[in-house]
């Protein structure tokens, strides 16, 4: 078994491991540390595959921004709860059904076409500096104003509420 | 093959969580587990077409972006919404029934 497998293997683990808690958990602080884990499994996916500035970036937006950002919410929503914060779970034939349908279908439509998709060869951090400062400059503006529209609708729903 | 599958399933079980959880953080759990196994996906099939390490990078990095800003206005319209009502679960929004 070489590094990579073992690798790819760890971080599937990981990710799927994440995938079931937040599936079945019902406390909501569980709940948040199987997203955690999912998304970690996810930056070792993107590890697996040869891009490692795509991983930490992961790891800083979602594990140390939106998943922090996630468990604020979850602290100020059930402030009020005197006892642990429990979430509600209905497990539904029909949405494991469609669920089930959705994933067949993805499989089916691109297994033709990714196959056995192996990694990359990993890419140096000037190379992508340049890719898109040149000619990826578009892209790298159009997040940066998404970002700054985000921010916009955020700060107005913020205003919208203290009138 | 291994991790399409892989990726489809997260997809699938992120699907699943939308569906059946009722508490907005829930939903928004939902949703960050698709636009994840759909970036992984991405990557994958941009490998597979023969796209050159940076623009694979440059690509998963825009739907990081978007996943990011989707993540903070839908908390900050779960927080404007339990500060206003005191409630957080989706089937107690009634009101806004057309």
């Amino acid at each position: 078994m070489t590094l990579e497998v073992i690798a790819f293997t760890l971080a599937g683990l990981l990710a799927a491991g994440g995938a079931v808690a937040v599936l079945f958990v019902r406390e909501a602080m569980r709940l948040m540390i199987g997203l955690g884990s999912f998304l970690l499994g996810v930056a070792g996916l993107f590890l697996y595959f040869g891009l490692p500035f795509l991983a930490t970036a992961q790891v800083f937006v979602y594990v140390g921004g939106v998943l922090v950002l996630m468990v604020f919410a979850v602290m100020v929503v059930h402030r009020q709860a005197d006892d642990r914060p429990v979430m509600e779970v209905r497990h539904d034939v029909g949405a494991a059904a469609v669920a089930l349908a959705v994933t067949v279908t993805i499989v089916a439509c691109l297994r033709s076409v990714v196959g056995d998709a192996l990694p990359t060869p990993g890419v140096y951090s000037g190379v992508l500096a340049d890719e898109l400062l040149g000619p990826k400059l578009l892209v790298f503006e159009m997040a940066g104003a998404l970002l700054l529209t985000g921010l916009v609708a955020v700060l107005t729903i913020r205003e919208g509420e203290d009138r | 093959m291994v991790a399409l599958v892989l990726c489809a399933s997260l997809f699938g079980a992120g699907l699943y969580v939308v569906m059946t959880r009722r508490e907005i953080i829930g939903l928004l759990t939902g949703v960050e587990m698709m636009l994840g196994a759909a970036n992984v996906q991405l990557v994958m099939l941009g490998a597979a077409v023969g796209g050159t390490g940076a623009t694979i990078e440059a690509a998963g990095l825009m739907v990081l972006v978007v996943a990011a800003a989707e993540a903070a206005v839908g908390l900050a319209l779960l927080l404007a919404l339990y500060r206003r009502s005191g409630r957080s679960r989706t089937d107690e929004l009634n009101e806004v029934n057309g």
